[in-house]
């Protein structure tokens, strides 16, 4: 067994409840219950439903960053690809395109740039982090380039409806989530590509020696992490009314928070899909109510940031180890 | 049979390639001064190079640090956030308007919180093992949340004269900033040649397991390169800040991306044990000459929004080459 | 008084002894050899002397001092430097920084380095061992000659006493090892202890003074090498009580049916040249021969792991495509079981049910994604024919023995049924009773028609379950023989590397 259950076992505690799910559980409990105390308003359901229109293009992305991280990969650049798909849908949209011709297009430069990434990583075997990092650069760069960083916007009503309407008490924004999330509970739990995936985080080497499409599968994911970019894209054009160069500035660290967060091992082959939701609902909570109750949206940041160190800094505690 | 096929000379051949890149920058920057004095003879002025130059400088200073942290087998992204956190203390140090220290004091604690920061960095990596990247992407945006809080959404614009003058003052004709690059530079290459600290990082770098083997202390050498570059990071900032007529919250905002982007095109491998300094300053020159470029092409000012883009294809660029000048008999 | 002292070993890796009871003397300025074939504990005795790990049971004393077990930095800085095949140097660091690292001269305590002296101190240990070194170059562009002679110029400056030797010679040309000789002659004339593990036997009896030789871990003897003959020493490497090695010899085979993979021409530059054999179904063909030979370089080239230069792979009579990949063989019916079982065969930390089933994981794939009943049942299936010794189907891997492990990544491909096993030292680290279990394994699968390669170091288990052997040798095949008809010390003759025709 490996070092976190080596020291499950020892505290005598049963395993199930010292896995981070159950403790983002009780986290999210505690903090429920302190923001309750110091601001009952911000408990309410409308409240609530309102400031979650913040969180699913985070969420979105964070679906396929989880079954990328838990390959042992990451991909720095899903921000920058959905500047470039918001830029690709407003430039069309401007240039006469019907709203769904231009996210189609906006989609397939989310899966092309996703599609890039994982061809090189898989080509040239160069890490992922390198290659994500370059061109989170190039495609945000792109993105600046062709836009001259004007804001585009004045899109059609019907599409402005989608970011801001709800059925049945839920954003579309948060349907679209959950389908997707069905999804990838799917993949990751019913499919055997969810398989696939554990065993190449845990050891690549022993999964190609079993015969597993590794290339295949990456370059895949990378691509999948692409399309869930641009669709974040269109997320966000559809609530806001506007499509700029820099929309996606930053929006990585808060899926990549998230993810660690939520349990995912950064070297791949642990995690679930629960504990990421977990860890989205925990930062999304936190960065409201900080907005909330004191307003100060700088907070935010500074939150975010500390929050990614100590969830890595925990993971290494409980003694997640780089494959040797 | 011989397992090995070792062939001297063919290595030979390829270590050639790695030392002819500080080569091949030197020509590739020069053709670009020949081609744009042909384009538009003011280029060649002593204002013009000299603003290059001076744009240049804190890249270079920070350039010294972080190709140290990338021969170490590392990665820092957090240099930009940690100038932005830099500058705005300095200005609250500094300022008339806030905290009004005197500017000596506001300087060497601008110094000194450098060396903080990046020894908080240092240790994480180098004790509690997290991977950099971690670290320092966390650290890029909680770093970036202290400034905002530290500028509280104002603007500081009144720097006393002290400071100024070490980003806009001269001495013998020649702008303070330089002569700080200068002798960062030279501490550097009698770092990376003179002292045992160097040796130990190219060595760590270039075969950690041998480094533990032979009992070199490499936490210790981590934390302290990291530390090194917080401290170069405050000498930049400190001498590029107060060039600005306002500090906000923004500033440092890509720089990490920049210095990253110069220190690969200029040679040093990401994955530790190679880095020459020539290369890393040539290639510091290059990207900043670059936006210039743009401008005085007068492809208009849309021109200058493809910077990045071509930031980010010049680090892609020199990623790929890498295996070509990775040494042969890497283990 | 011995320099080195080296008094009742005892050290296991898992369920196996890996040593039993070896004791070692060596004298100052002594040339002191060490044999066995492969498996025979070599290895483990060398990583105990130098530090890598703490034996079990018994000391190791230099100077009557006892030496700091276990760990490597404190044993070299008492004087016992290790020296191996692959030498552990810092590739992009200059053959003077190389000798100096962690203890370079200066002034002002480390901020000033003293290059000069630096200089000087490589030139003059350079010319010691009578080499001509350039010295500024990265190491990483030296060949594999000088980059030992560094390793061992470092061992000289830091005033080794004993130098161990890790089959040194097996990639040099002659002249490279002669230039080796003179070095470590001028070692021995210092007083320096001298342990060297080497299959070139003639260089043994050219400059050793004693030799120890080992077999399964076990002491055969320490000789002063005047007193033995070569015969004499590969009677010693391998030879067994008459019992062990006869028992259970497959009988000739009679039936001639077409072969079922056929390898011919197989080269691959500094690795493999011309290997040309075909294997029938149901026949089991053993490639004896040492480590570094190629043999598991031939099955990865097999498998579809490693490209080849020339030669074709054909299956059933049809030839494998250009460039194929590892799932094109495994469609026509391969398996690989690899050397590194924990590296390559297993994911350790997922269950074994999942390691089990993960190269089938289509099979068991229906529309609406995976049959967990029938993946459950299929490796509970396995699990009893494999006779594996697990609490449950979702412990994970590693909690396992090294018996159990391999019956995991033995089973995962049975379940295939593949017509072609690659089997890569299938009971390395693998206890006495598991060990049978795998060899009747390995008997049922040939019985049923599936053609097997049988890789092994292990004379007595190629002697007794292959049909044929092929016995490689620096890449090449030098011999074949019936199962029958095989002799260990044959096959240990063939295996050694020829004697240099241009030897001095």
């Amino acid at each position: 067994m490996d070092a976190f259950e080596e020291k499950t076992m020892k505290a005598r505690l049963p395993s199930w409840l010292v896995t981070p799910e159950s403790l983002l559980i009780g986290l999210s409990m505690a903090f429920w219950f302190i923001m309750g105390k110091l601001d009952h308003s911000f408990l309410q359901w409308e409240v609530q439903r309102e400031l979650s229109t913040h969180i699913w293009e985070t969420a979105l992305m964070a679906l396929p960053m989880t079954l990328i991280i838990l390959t042992g990969g990451i991909d720095l650049s899903i921000g920058s690809i959905m500047s470039l798909s918001a830029v690709t849908a407003g430039l069309l949209h401007q240039a006469g395109w019907p709203m769904p011709m231009g996210c189609l297009a906006a989609m397939v430069v989310g899966m092309a740039c996703g599609w890039l990434n994982g061809w090189f990583i898989t080509r040239f075997k160069v890490h992922p982090l390198m290659i994500t990092l370059a061109s989170m650069a190039a495609f945000r760069g792109m993105a600046e380039g062709v836009s001259q960083a004007r804001p585009l916007s004045g899109f059609p009503e019907s599409f402005t409806r989608m970011g801001n309407d709800a059925w049945l008490g839920l954003p579309i924004a948060g349907w679209i989530f959950a389908g997707s999330l069905a999804m990838a509970v799917w993949i990751m739990h019913a499919h055997r590509l969810g398989r696939c995936i554990h065993a190449i985080g845990y050891n690549e080497q022993a999964a190609r020696f079993s015969g597993l499409r590794v290339d295949r599968m990456l370059l895949g994911l990378y691509t999948l992490s692409g399309l869930s970019a641009a669709m974040a894209a269109i997320l966000f054009m559809a609530r806001r009314n506007t499509a700029k160069a820099d929309i996606g500035a930053g929006v990585e660290l808060g899926v990549i928070t998230a993810v660690v967060m939520g349990g995912v091992s950064i070297f791949g082959g642990r995690g679930t899909l629960a504990g990421v939701c977990l860890g989205l609902f925990l930062i999304h909570e936190t960065r409201e109510f900080v907005s909330w109750h004191w307003s100060r949206d700088e907070l935010n940041l500074l939150a975010l940031g500390v929050l990614l160190i100590l969830s890595v800094v925990f993971q290494q505690l409980l003694g997640h180890k780089r494959p040797s | 049979m011989n397992p090995s096929g070792s062939n001297p000379k063919v290595q030979q051949a390829w270590f050639s390639l790695l030392k002819s890149r500080t080569a091949g920058l030197a020509c590739f920057t020069t053709l670009i001064l020949v081609w744009m004095s042909l384009w538009n003879p003011t280029f060649l002025a002593w204002s013009n190079l000299r603003d290059i130059a001076v744009a240049a400088a804190p890249v270079c200073i920070i350039s010294c640090g972080l190709m140290l942290v990338l021969v170490l087998g590392e990665i820092d992204i957090s240099v930009g956030s940690m100038m932005g956190v830099l500058a705005a203390a300095m200005g609250a140090m500094a300022s008339a308007s806030r905290w009004h220290l005197p500017p000596g004091v506001a300087m060497v604690g601008t110094l000194i919180l450098g060396v903080f920061i990046g020894a908080i960095n240092g240790w994480l990596v180098a004790y509690l093992k997290v991977p950099s990247i971690m670290v320092t992407l966390g650290m890029l945006t909680a770093l970036r949340g202290v400034t905002e809080v530290i500028m509280g959404g104002q603007w500081i614009t009144d720097l006393p004269p002290e400071l100024r003058s070490l980003g806009t003052g001269t001495w013998l004709g020649i702008p303070i900033c330089l002569w700080v690059t200068a002798a960062v530079v030279l501490i550097s290459l009698w770092l990376i040649h003179r002292s045992t600290l160097g040796r130990r990082i190219y060595a760590i770098g270039s075969h950690p397991k041998a480094a533990r083997l032979a009992g070199l202390p490499i936490a210790r050498t981590q934390c302290l390169v990291f530390a090194w570059t917080g401290f170069l990071t405050a000498v930049a900032t400190l001498v590029s800040v107060p060039q600005l007529s306002v500090v906000d919250a923004g500033i440092g905002v890509g720089m990490e991306l920049l210095v990253v982007t110069c220190v690969v095109v200029g040679g040093t491998a990401v994955s530790g044990g190679i880095g020459n300094l020539s290369g890393v300053l040539l290639g510091a020159l290059l990207m900043t000459m670059i936006s210039t470029v743009l401008i005085f092409m007068k492809l208009g000012e849309n021109a200058t929004y493809w910077s990045r883009a071509i930031q980010g294809l010049f680090i892609l660029g020199a990623i790929l080459l890498e295996p070509w000048t990775r040494s042969r008999k890497k283990p | 008084m011995s320099l080195l002292v080296a008094q009742q070993i005892h050290h296991s890796y898992g369920g196996t002894q890996a040593l039993c009871d070896v004791s070692l003397e060596i004298e100052p300025g002594e040339w002191h050899a060490l044999c066995g074939e492969n498996g025979a504990g070599k290895s483990t005795l060398i990583k105990i002397i130098s530090g890598v790990e703490p034996p079990d049971q018994g000391s190791v004393t230099l100077d009557g001092n006892p030496l700091p077990m276990g760990r490597i930095h404190a044993v070299e800085q008492a004087g016992v430097v290790a020296v191996h095949q692959e030498p552990v140097v810092f590739p992009h660091l200059s053959t003077i920084d190389n000798v100096f690292v962690g203890r370079e001269p200066g002034r002002l305590g480390g901020l000033w380095l003293d290059r000069d002296r630096m200089a000087r101190g490589a030139r003059q240990v350079m010319h010691q061992l009578g080499e001509d070194l350039p010295l500024e170059q990265p190491v990483g562009e030296l060949s594999l000659a000088q980059r030992q002679m560094v390793s061992i110029a470092r061992a000289l400056l830091n005033d080794c006493r004993i130098l161990i030797l890790d089959e040194p010679t097996a990639s040099l040309s002659a002249r490279e090892t002669q230039s080796l000789f003179r070095a470590i002659k001028q070692l021995q004339a210092q007083g320096v202890g001298i342990l060297y593990v080497s299959h070139r036997l003639e260089e043994i009896f050219q400059m050793a003074d004693r030799v120890t030789v080992l077999r399964d871990g076990r002491m055969v003897g320490t000789h002063s090498i005047a007193s033995i003959q070569r015969s004499d020493l590969i009677q010693m490497m391998v030879g067994r009580p008459l019992d062990a090695s006869s028992a259970a010899r497959p009988l000739p085979r009679e039936e001639q049916a077409p072969a079922l993979l056929e390898v011919q021409g197989l080269s691959r530059a500094g690795v493999f040249d011309h290997i040309d054999f075909a294997i029938q179904s149901g026949e089991i063909l053993g490639l004896s021969g040492l480590v570094g030979a190629g043999r598991t370089e031939i099955a990865r080239a097999i498998f579809g792991l490693d490209p080849i230069d020339t030669g074709s792979i054909t299956m059933d009579g049809q030839p494998m495509p250009e460039g194929f990949q590892i799932h094109d063989a495994m469609d026509r019916g391969m398996a690989l079981v690899p050397e590194d079982r924990q590296r390559q065969g297993l994911i350790l930390p997922e269950s074994v049910e999942d390691n089990l089933t993960l190269p089938s994981l289509k099979a068991f794939s229906k529309f609406l994604g995976l049959d967990r009943d029938s993946r459950g049942k299929a490796a509970h299936g396995l699990i009893q024919r494999m006779g594996i010794k697990t609490a449950k189907p979702s412990s994970p891997a590693q909690s396992l023995s090294g018996g159990n492990q391999q019956k995991i990544v033995l089973g995962k491909w049975v379940y295939r049924q593949p017509r072609l096993f690659l089997l890569d030292e299938p009971t390395r680290g693998v206890d006495i009773g598991a060990k049978e279990e795998v060899h009747r394994m390995i008997r049922t699968l040939a019985r049923s028609g599936s053609a097997i390669l049988l890789i092994s170091s292990d004379m007595p288990e190629i002697l007794q379950l292959s049909d044929r052997i092929l016995v490689l040798c620096q890449g090449r095949i030098r011999g074949e023989v019936t199962g029958s008809q095989a002799t260990a010390e044959q096959l240990l003759e063939w295996a050694l590397p020829p004697e240099r025709p241009d030897a001095a």
